[in-house]
């Protein structure tokens, strides 16, 4: 059996003294493409957040490759990178954005990286690369920073509402930049996201959240039975 | 008004005449105040960014007091250094009394309240996303910190710009720890001062022209550093 990338045990979240996420076992698998969807205040950002190593649970275990991290920056922030739905570009370059994340890692000249990366995204580098951070518009900017994620190769991407902000033809790049950086890369996704048809159109499986518990689809189809 | 008007005329032939006595205020000008930013800014900015960025007891207290020592008087700043440095003070066994450096700490003093108070603001209001941010792409403790500062630099630059232009103007503390000497200590103000109470109009409108130049060049960097700051 393949050892499961990112693990959550028992793990319960609050925010105020109030339950907003309640998972008693999830794995995700290496190369993995999982769906999550439900209704606003489902907890989907908060189990984004958790799989991401961003928050702490306030109680249980999350685990990648089967060892508990925490949420202070390490290692595991290197094999797992998160798209928040609106992202936050740095105060310069496109190109600065995107090689950000490799400059941190001491990658010496990520310049043909970050063209792949760009490419990856629809965003044409002799273009782009020297814009800056406010000459993009909000789809463009949305690209800027899945490109940055791509850019790293992760070993699990997180993506909270990757296309809400993208007209078709970008959701379209988006879906075309996930699949690849699975198939040449192994990269496990996890996305977060309300547009159904696409969503199914990408993961490997769906899971439904509600009241900040997973549902699975046969359930969902059992109600509506 | 003819006496204003061939004061600029002789102005403008000190300036490019390049008059020994005005560059030497000019001189003396530009040593104490870099002597004073190098200064500002190297406890500044880091003091700035601690309280703007860490949550400790008595944060309001310490703001509150930086907010304070924004106003402080020259005069009375110019009056604390020398009552340090006098023979008589702590540190009268320096001989720093009436020599450039002991104008740069009377400056620094001006200075280092308005590089902590604007660095904090700046650091105040990054955005929230920004530490995230860099957590998600992979940055350590260590590069968190010097990012952070990168994505406030264009506010750290406002706050060298309005540091330097409060440092270069002043006059009280140069009158006071510097003693006005000429060849020496004599500074842009203290020489416009000195020559104005004597009527001798040239050397001060000649170096008043200097000094709005500089105020001139602070405005011109100011205002491009407050629009790329609100980007």
């Amino acid at each position: 059996m393949t050892k499961a990338l990112i693990s959550l045990f028992n793990v319960r979240q609050r925010y105020a003294g109030r339950t907003v996420l309640s998972v008693d076992r999830l794995d995700i698998a290496p190369g993995s493409i999982v769906g999550l969807a439900g209704p606003n205040g489902s907890g989907k950002s908060s189990l984004l957040r958790l799989l991401a190593f961003l928050e702490s649970p306030a109680s249980g275990t999350v685990t990648f490759e089967g060892v508990p991290a925490t949420a202070s920056p390490g290692p595991v922030h290197r094999k797992v990178t998160l798209l928040v739905q609106e992202p936050y570009l740095l105060r310069r370059s496109v190109f600065g954005n995107v090689a950000y994340g490799l400059k941190a890692r001491g990658e010496a000249d990520p310049t043909e990286r970050v063209r792949h990366a760009l490419e990856a995204v629809g965003l044409d580098p002799e273009r782009f690369a020297r814009r800056q951070w406010f000459e993009l518009s909000g789809g463009e900017a949305q690209r800027v920073a899945l490109a940055a994620r791509l850019a790293l190769r992760p070993r699990a991407l997180l993506m909270d509402e990757p296309t809400a902000s993208l007209d078709a033809n970008s959701a379209a790049l988006v879906r075309k930049a996930a699949l690849s950086a699975r198939e040449k890369f192994g990269t496990a996704l996890v996305i977060a996201s309300h547009d159904m048809a696409w969503l199914h159109a990408v993961s490997d499986h769906v899971l439904h959240l509600e009241h900040g518990c997973i549902v699975d689809t046969k359930t969902l189809k059992q109600k509506e039975e | 008004m003819d006496f204003l008007l061939q004061g600029f005329l002789q102005g403008f032939f000190l300036l490019l005449s390049g008059d020994p006595e005005t560059y030497s205020a000019i001189w003396a000008t530009v040593a104490a105040s870099t002597m004073a930013m190098i200064a500002s800014l190297t406890l500044g900015i880091p003091l700035g960014f601690l309280l703007g960025h860490k949550s400790f007891r008595g944060k309001k207290i310490v703001r509150t007091l930086v907010d304070t020592l924004l106003s402080f008087p020259t005069v009375v700043i110019g009056l604390l250094v020398y009552a340090f440095l006098t023979h008589r003070g702590p540190f009268g066994g320096a001989g720093l009394l009436f020599t450039l450096p002991a104008i740069a700490i009377g400056q620094t003093i001006l200075g280092l309240p308005v590089i902590i108070a604007m660095t904090a603001t700046a650091v105040e209001a990054l955005d929230k996303r920004l530490p995230m941010t860099l957590i998600t792409l992979g940055a350590n403790s260590r590069q968190i910190l010097w990012a952070t500062v990168v994505e406030a630099r264009f506010s750290i630059m406002l706050a060298a710009v309005s540091a330097y232009g409060r440092i270069v103007s002043e006059v009280g503390i140069s009158m006071m720890v510097g003693g006005n000497i000429k060849w020496h200590t004599r500074t842009i103000t203290t020489a416009i001062s000195l020559e104005t109470g004597k009527g001798e109009f040239a050397m001060g409108i000649a170096l008043g022209m200097v000094l709005l130049t500089v105020a001139l060049t602070v405005n011109i960097m100011a205002s491009g550093l407050k629009r790329k700051a609100v980007k």
